[in-house]
């Protein structure tokens, strides 16, 4: 039995008078794809938020890879190998596709003045090489995208963007990648899609662990292997899809239902 | 340090606070409703000094002498018109650029402010040098010891007061308050509720501009002069004090003003030699408590969603 | 071949339209000339030419360059007896060396500096101590005013941009209209009136001496006029470089999205400092240059109008392009000293102006091209 990638323990988080997260406990294995459900308002983008470091945890801890990580700023754990996607998209417009893929690849990145500003040779290798990888990466999620990677991102649809922001995630090799609800303005189709190049990275790359939120229950359950379930901030249900699926508590959660 | 010499001190922080505060609220109702950062606020107040002391100098010229009448009318037209340039400034300047970053706003409202300015500067007959205001108050006063306790300070800061308390109610317990209150919450819910987003807006800022006119007539009345850069010192500590208390938060708003003047006065009072340095003095400590507390003394309001 | 061609031919008939406007001498002229440059300008706006004119200009950087220095010692030469112009000439090129200190802060970095002329103030005030009361060689004032503009920002600043940035503009504003009063109450560093400085040495270049090499001469606002266009040269190379570059990649994010910047990795109070830091050395070096170059400082020069329309140059010009900036700083630094009736008018019509484009046209006369990390000659 492996030891959990990442492991929270009561984490609370309150805004106000409103319990956001209510001592959740949760745990990830590595390599897995796990996904985090749960109606509108469970908390599964604030228990994000925490684990990033956005926001600070009122009580509980979260581990990663053992160490403690609950305190620790988002700079921080960008740099211990979590990366995220937005539930809104968050690229920066006016930027290229490039520049903003770069954003992904910030720590490997070079940001000496003097580097940047003298030694123009060695920076214009390191802009090859990153060009490079960025195209590859860009690649395996649509051809077509990695030849226009010279634009700026507002020129892009939608689905490009989000494809964009998966990359930048991607493109540091995290250890462990959160996609908030991915799927966000995409057909059915274009979220398969979506999510088959994403595991094909996983399988490429290896060593990744991936929690996903989602709304889509196809999705789900066709790409993760396991489920946590949350409502009012804590974890209700918990196990494959098609077990949860069926969980009394959860379909009350979702539906109401005595 | 004699008895009467600190009731001195305290009577002047107190006014200053008052005008302060009355400026600050104004930036805590812009913020709270729109969020965002009206830099024209200080020059609106300056507006409004200047047109009380046109509508008196036009009404001495016509010949009216009563200094009751006087000074209603130099309040009135100084509410009148800044009522009537907030809600410009809201209507043409602000609500068009709603949805860009908000530095555009600050920076739009900023020149919009220094048009009005200029604009004062140039076009006021004497513009460019300090006017001479009327002094419209009872001059009189009781004598506390040695203590002279002036009777126009007393109605001022009593006017304030009420002004500050009007407005809380107003904000408080009616339904315009209401509106209001939802909108700074939620402008989309506001929106689906039926509330006239655009009309609270302008009812808003006409309210805040108000305020800022009562602050210019109460800086002419208080110095016995105005001047067309009256407004931006004015607004800046306005703004500082709104930010202070915290943004959003209308007790923040009036605590940030009567602080920043206690902080002028302390720093009057440590540094005798150069009464510019109690200025800096004060932003200095400004500085470092928006370092230790940047959501202010008492707490921001606004969020962003991740 | 074109369009090298065409470059040069935009580049005599600009440097002709400046010429004229500063040798000029009737207000009737002046304002036809005026009224065509608007015109124009306006035809280009309408006629959509600037986009594709900054793109130009960014893949064919080095011949842009090339050219807009030809052009100004082009121009120097020509004017090397008229006193006036050449003043105005230089006084442009400081300005847009301060201008691309300001950019770095807020084009690049989104931290507002609503005291760019306090700044260069403390630049000119430096310089003017540093000279009348020491020894130091003057090459190194002029460092010392860049150093000493970016450590009064580095105070000023620190406390706020390692918590909310945008309260920058808070702060700014405050300083901006303090330091004048600081100034004058400060008989150590000349009151009200301000302080003489002397003549600017570097080197066996007497900078109050007539020009004069071999049989050329001219007037000694020439020998100004070289050191500005090095300045300038820099200060450009530097900007530039810091644009296309990793750094200017961080820069951009996190004036964009904090958020993201934050959640890759990038910590934002170190880079708006950063920033800060570098614009305002660029700013207290211009404005110690400044100082030299027209002999004396005052409090006066130094007010908050005068900050804001440096950042109405760069509101104006198209925020984050240096080329348009500095086209920019010609138009508000020329038009009120040529065209004297708006001399008095000048804060209020471009306060209007900055108003109209953050209302109608955001992005500036000439928006800043797409950053070019692949595929550009340096």
């Amino acid at each position: 039995m492996t030891a959990p990638l990442l492991s929270c323990r009561g984490l609370t988080r309150r805004f106000g008078g409103v319990v956001a997260l209510d001592g959740l406990d949760l745990e990830v294995d590595p390599g897995s794809v796990l996904g985090l459900i749960g109606p509108n308002g469970s908390g599964k983008t604030t228990f994000f938020n925490v684990l990033t470091g956005l926001f600070p945890a009122d009580a509980g801890e979260i581990r990663f890879a053992g160490a403690p990580i609950t305190d620790l700023r988002p700079q921080g754990i960008y740099r211990i190998g979590i990366a995220r996607t937005f539930q809104r998209s968050r690229l920066c417009l006016p930027l290229s596709i490039f520049d903003n893929l770069m954003v992904g690849n910030h720590q490997h990145l070079e940001h000496g003045l003097w580097f940047n500003l003298v030694r123009r040779q060695a920076l214009r290798r390191q802009i090859d090489e990153n060009y490079r990888a960025a195209q590859e990466l860009l690649h395996i999620f649509d051809p077509p995208l990695a030849g226009r990677m010279m634009e700026p991102a507002s020129r892009i649809p939608m689905i490009d963007r989000r494809r964009v922001e998966v990359c930048r995630a991607l493109i540091s090799r995290p250890k462990l990648l959160l996609l908030d609800e991915p799927s966000a303005g995409m057909t059915h189709e274009e979220t398969l899609r979506l999510m088959d190049d994403i595991l094909q990275v996983q399988q490429t790359v290896g060593g990744l662990t991936i929690i996903l939120i989602e709304h889509e229950m196809s999705v789900i359950e066709r790409v993760t292997r396991r489920c946590v379930v949350l409502n009012y901030g804590r974890k209700i249900a918990e196990g494959a899809y098609a077990e949860v699926s069926r969980d009394p508590q959860v379909r009350q959660a979702y539906l109401g239902l005595e | 340090m004699s008895l009467s010499v600190i009731a001195q001190y305290v009577m002047n922080g107190a006014m200053l606070g008052m005008m302060y505060a009355l400026v600050a609220v104004g930036f805590t109702l812009f913020f709270g409703v729109l969020d965002i950062i009206q830099f024209s606020h200080g020059d609106v107040v300056a507006a409004g000094a200047f047109s009380g002391l046109a509508a008196w100098t036009l009404l001495t010229a016509a010949g009216m002498t009563s200094p009751g009448l006087l000074l209603i009318a130099v309040i009135a037209t100084a509410a009148i018109v800044t009522a009537l340039l907030g809600a410009v400034v809201a209507r043409f300047i602000v609500l068009p650029v709603k949805t860009a970053p908000q530095l555009n706003v600050l920076l739009v409202t900023l020149m919009g402010g220094t048009v009005l300015r200029e604009c004062i500067r140039l076009f006021y007959p004497g513009g460019s040098q300090p006017k001479l205001f009327p002094a419209l108050l009872p001059t009189s006063g009781w004598n506390i010891g040695a203590f002279h306790l002036r009777f126009d300070n007393v109605i001022l800061l009593v006017a304030g007061g009420l002004l500050i308390a009007g407005t809380h109610l107003l904000i408080g317990r009616t339904r315009l308050g209401l509106a209001i209150r939802a909108v700074a919450q939620d402008e989309e819910t506001a929106r689906t509720m039926g509330i006239d987003f655009r009309r609270v807006v302008l009812v808003t800022f006409a309210l805040g501009s108000v305020l800022a006119a009562f602050a210019g007539v109460m800086d002419g009345l208080y110095y016995n002069e105005v001047f067309f850069g009256m407004g931006l010192l004015l607004g800046v500590i306005g703004f500082a004090a709104a930010i202070l208390g915290g943004l959003g938060n209308m007790y923040g708003a009036i605590v940030g003003g009567f602080l920043f003047a206690a902080l002028q006065t302390v720093g009057a009072v440590a540094l005798p030699f150069a009464s510019a340095y109690k200025d800096v003095f004060a932003f200095g400590v400004v500085i470092l408590l928006m370092a230790i507390r940047p959501t202010g003394l008492i707490g921001e309001s606004a969020s962003e969603r991740v | 071949m074109r369009s090298r061609a065409l470059a040069i031919l935009f580049t005599a008939v600009a440097t002709a339209y400046v010429w004229f406007l500063l040798r000029a001498e009737s207000q009737r002229a002046i304002a036809a000339l005026i009224v065509l440059g608007i015109a124009a300008g306006a035809v280009a706006i309408r006629t959509r030419l600037l986009e594709p004119f900054s793109k130009a200009i960014g893949s064919n950087e080095r011949l842009a360059r090339g050219l807009a220095f030809a052009a100004v010692v082009a121009l120097a030469l020509i004017l090397r007896e008229d006193d006036f112009a050449l003043l105005l000439l230089t006084r442009v090129l400081i300005v847009i060396v301060a201008c691309l200190g300001l950019n770095v802060q807020f084009g690049y970095a989104g931290v507002v500096n609503f005291a760019g002329a306090s700044f260069f103030g403390v630049g000119g005030y430096t310089a003017a101590v540093l000279a009348r009361a020491t020894g130091l060689p003057h090459l190194l004032v002029l460092l010392a005013g860049g150093a000493t503009a970016a450590l009064a920002g580095t105070v000023l600043l620190l406390p706020i941009l390692r918590t909310r940035g945008h309260y920058a503009a808070l702060i700014t504003i405050a300083f901006a209209l303090l330091f004048r009063t600081f100034l004058e109450v400060n008989d150590a560093l000349g009151g009200p009136q301000g302080l003489k400085l002397g003549e600017m040495r570097i080197g066996p270049v007497r900078f109050n001496d007539r020009m004069q090499i071999g049989p050329f001469e001219g007037s000694f606002y020439l020998k100004y006029i070289a050191v500005a266009l090095v300045l300038l040269a820099l200060a450009f190379a530097v900007v530039q470089r810091l644009e296309r570059s990793w750094i200017g990649v961080a820069l951009d994010t996190v004036r964009l999205d904090e958020i993201a910047a934050a959640s890759f990795g990038m910590d934002i109070a170190r880079w708006k400092i950063a920033a800060f830091v570098i614009g305002n050395f660029v700013i207290g070096v211009a404005g110690a240059l400044s100082a030299f170059m027209i002999g004396f400082i005052a409090p006066n020069n130094y007010t908050f109008a005068e900050s804001l329309i440096f950042v109405s140059i760069l509101l104006l010009g198209g925020i984050g392009n240096p080329w348009g900036l500095s086209l920019a700083t010609a138009i508000v630094i020329l038009l009120p000293e040529k065209l004297q009736i708006i001399q008095e008018y000048r804060f209020l019509m471009f306060a209007a102006m900055v108003v109209l484009t953050l209302l109608f046209r955001p992005i500036g006369l000439v928006p800043r091209p797409l950053r070019r990390l692949i595929g550009s000659p340096e």
